[in-house]
């Protein structure tokens, strides 16, 4: 009993402390409330829409003319342009102003026509990976659609029905199906993994900031004595306050992601829920391991930024794990973001039972036990440390 | 010569105070030197190869192993299991053991060889996009030369090139151009080291500012920006960092690229053109936000987060043309975006000066507005 009112006097403490400096409403709710904003709106449409493409007919008939309308028509490309030659069409590609161009060469008509099989060609510029990589697909669709729109017209002159051209044109075809994001929607596959690795960051920051703030300020002594030098209750206090404010930015996320956009949620919201408290935790205790274990605010600091930003491509949502050259792929092991991910996937994605994620929550909690190896270090850190500049 | 002999000893004191702070120095050499490095070989395999698929098979036939076995031999996809039933095949997706499912119906041949359309689904764990691609590429192009040869046999009499001719009316060709393998390193490493420098000058400026800062309040002053001009300290300190990112920016821009390979077609005229009203403008721009710095250490806490955002809106991963007009406008308050846009078209796409021009005007026109913002805020900083 009494050790609990020592906890709440030490939160009660912090709290002041962190209404005090502008730099705890910056990076606890201004910078994640605008990370989210700015995600969620940059990618609102799903996938990009109208990118640019340049386009040069050297024949420029009916028949050209109405490839390129329709390829204009479709959802992620945009005719921007018609260049007089494919030189030119690359000096627009080199300036930025488009990322692919559709080239149908003079006489493709005619040739045509009198069955001599005329080539035309698409060019795609991957240094901006995605836009080409959505204008390709277009661009190919709409190439196999001007074959097949004359051979059809040929096999339905010679009393094919439709299905049996279709056949004809095609015998064997794939039909894909993406598991639960059948849209190839951006937002969910990059919003769901960047938000919390952001958020797992400025934990891991502020967390760090904090504690090592009471020596700069040389106050660790008075806040260590507050709870008769009991060092899980000092720290305890302080982290109670920050959890609720972080806890409480998590909420905005789920809400924000789940309820107004309508991510996937298969798991139901609980599970999400779960995840988020583990998140926060997880983070807080992994900087609290960091601020023991190297007992020098601008080192620990450095570290855990090195660790939250490096969360994000060890993740692997973008590029997979797979992927990543061996020695890489154990590292990932120490990343809790990682886990974070697969349990995502595996909930809110996918909606699996809770079998297949368990073991990711055990390493979750390991991580959460980390701090218990430095807490002694930490004690006696706090206590004996005189800030220099 | 007075006021010359005045920058060279702030450029000289401030050069020492750099080279001697343990956390500047993480910032100025560490991180470009280290960074970059463990970004690229992350990515250093480009693409993801072999891809573990599980297989339905219930056609069981001739066509239909022949088909999988294609698909098996490309690069992209590797088939670990052939199962029974869905429900088994669903099982190994769970359990991550395989990212994708290739159900070939038990009317694949049947319906081939009686002149109807086959289908055959795939399936993709949407946990990564580059899974998607993979089994949906290499099937399709499996699926491409089956037909050509089913066709060539439904065309009594046809030759094959009569019945590709038939079918193919206009050939397409595709062509990959600059980034021909659509590589991740080769996509993004050029955006991480352009933002590197920029990054990196805003967290070293920003803690030698705190550093100054913090010493006021302890009654202590540097010595050498005593009873010196605001306009002189600022072109002195500058200088230094200048100085130094010239050093670093060759190590990013010319060495990390070759040491992993990755495309480098530029000319040194527009790379320097380019490069050298970049680092002004990161210097000018880092000096600007280092005068709200009260400590060392909070501008890490209040600066690295936005670097995800940052590089979202250079435009090199989300396309430029989708970026929604606030953010687009937002974007040019920060180098980082023009340099950018310049640097990858200029190393990737070898786009020449009249091709990179708006892009360099306009680092010069920040380098300018930088400079005089940086200037206004010294006359205050330093006022006696």
């Amino acid at each position: 009993m009494q050790k609990l009112r020592k906890i709440f006097a030490v939160a009660k403490r912090e709290q002041g402390r962190l209404t005090s400096r502008p730099l705890y409403l910056f990076s606890m709710i201004l910078a994640p409330l605008f990370s989210y904003i700015f995600f969620t709106t940059l990618m609102a449409d799903g996938l990009p829409n109208d990118l640019p493409i340049g386009v040069v007919d050297e024949d420029n008939t009916s028949v050209t003319r109405q490839i390129i309308r329709n390829l204009d028509a479709f959802q992620q490309s945009k005719i921007v342009e018609q260049y007089s030659s494919f030189a030119e069409a690359r000096k627009a590609m080199q300036q930025g102003k488009i990322y692919a161009v559709y080239y149908i060469p003079q006489g493709t008509t005619q040739l045509a026509l009198a069955s001599k099989q005329p080539t035309i060609s698409f060019y795609t510029s991957a240094t901006f990976l995605i836009p080409a990589s959505l204008e390709y697909r277009d661009m190919k669709m709409m190439s196999e659609y001007a074959s097949g729109a004359i051979t059809r017209s040929t096999l339905y002159a010679k009393g094919y029905t439709e299905s049996q051209a279709m056949a004809m044109l095609q015998p064997v075809k794939m039909e894909m199906h993406a598991i639960n994001n059948p849209s190839l929607n951006y937002s969910i596959y990059l919003s769901n993994s960047l938000l919390p690795a952001i958020l797992s960051l400025l934990i891991l920051q502020v967390t760090i900031f904090s504690i090592y703030s009471e020596l700069k300020e040389e106050t660790s002594k008075e806040w260590l004595a507050m709870t008769d030098n009991d060092v899980y209750a000092a720290i305890f206090g302080k982290l109670i306050p920050q959890f609720v404010v972080w806890l409480l930015m998590g909420f905005v996320y789920l809400v924000l992601l789940y309820g107004y956009f309508h991510f996937p949620l298969h798991s139901g919201l609980l599970p999400m829920i779960i995840l988020m408290v583990t998140l926060v935790v997880v983070s807080q205790a992994f900087a609290v391991f960091l601020c023991g274990a190297v007992p020098s605010l601008r080192w620990a600091l450095s570290l855990a930024t090195l660790w939250g930003v490096l969360s994000i491509p060890i993740s692997g949502f973008s590029f997979p794990k797979m992927a990543f050259p061996p020695a890489l792929q154990g590292i990932s092991y120490l990343f809790p973001m990682r886990y974070y991910f697969l349990v995502y996937v595996d909930q809110a994605l996918n909606g699996r039972p809770f079998g297949y994620t368990w073991i990711y929550y055990a390493l979750l909690c390991a991580f959460m036990l980390l701090p218990i190896v430095v807490m002694r270090r930490l004690k006696k850190f706090l206590l004996e440390y005189h800030y220099q500049i | 010569m007075k006021w010359l002999f005045n920058i060279l000893d702030v450029w000289r004191h401030e050069l020492v105070r750099v080279l001697k702070d343990e956390g500047v120095l993480v910032f100025f050499f560490v991180v470009p030197l280290l960074y970059p490095l463990l970004y690229a070989y992350l990515y250093n395999n480009e693409t993801v190869k072999e891809v573990p698929a599980v297989v339905v098979d219930n056609c069981k036939t001739t066509m239909s192993r022949e088909f999988l076995r294609n698909v098996d031999a490309s690069a992209d996809i590797k088939i670990v299991a052939h199962c029974a039933d869905m429900q088994e095949a669903e099982e190994l997706i769970r359990e991550h053991t395989a990212y994708c499912l290739i159900y070939v119906p038990a009317e694949f041949q049947k319906n081939i060889l009686e002149g109807k359309q086959s289908v055959v689904e795939l399936y993709s764990d949407m946990s990564g996009l580059l899974y998607y691609k993979a089994v949906l590429s290499s099937c399709t192009e499996v699926s491409l030369s089956m037909n050509q040869d089913i066709k060539a046999q439904r065309l009594v009499g046809a030759t094959k090139e009569q019945a590709e001719t038939f079918a193919y009316p206009i050939k397409y060709k595709y062509v990959p151009m600059f980034n021909t393998q659509s590589g991740f390193a080769t996509f993004l490493i050029p955006a991480v080291l352009i933002m590197i420098i920029q990054q990196t000058l805003v967290l070293g400026i920003g803690m030698l500012m705190g550093d100054e800062e913090e010493r006021r309040r302890k009654g202590l002053v540097l010595e050498h920006i005593q009873d010196k001009k605001p306009l002189t300290i600022l072109i002195g300190k500058s200088g230094v960092y200048i100085t130094l990112y010239l050093f670093v920016s060759v190590y990013l821009v010319c060495i990390v690229p070759r040491l992993f390979g990755l495309i480098q077609i530029w000319q040194w005229q527009e790379l320097i053109a380019m490069m050298f009203p970049y680092i002004l403008a990161c210097v000018f721009f880092s000096i600007i936000i280092s005068t709200f710095a009260k400590d060392r250490e909070s501008f890490i806490v209040l600066f690295v987060f936005m670097s995800i955002p940052m590089l979202f809106m250079t435009g090199i991963s989300w396309p430029g043309s989708s970026i929604p007009a606030v953010w687009k406008a937002l974007s040019y308050a920060f180098p980082s975006t023009l340099g950018v846009n310049a640097f990858a078209r200029i190393t990737e796409m070898g786009a020449l000066m009249e091709d990179v021009r708006p892009e360099i005007i306009g680092l010069w026109i920040q380098t300018v507005v930088f400079f005089v913002i940086a200037w206004i805020l010294y006359r205050k900083e330093y006022k006696k």
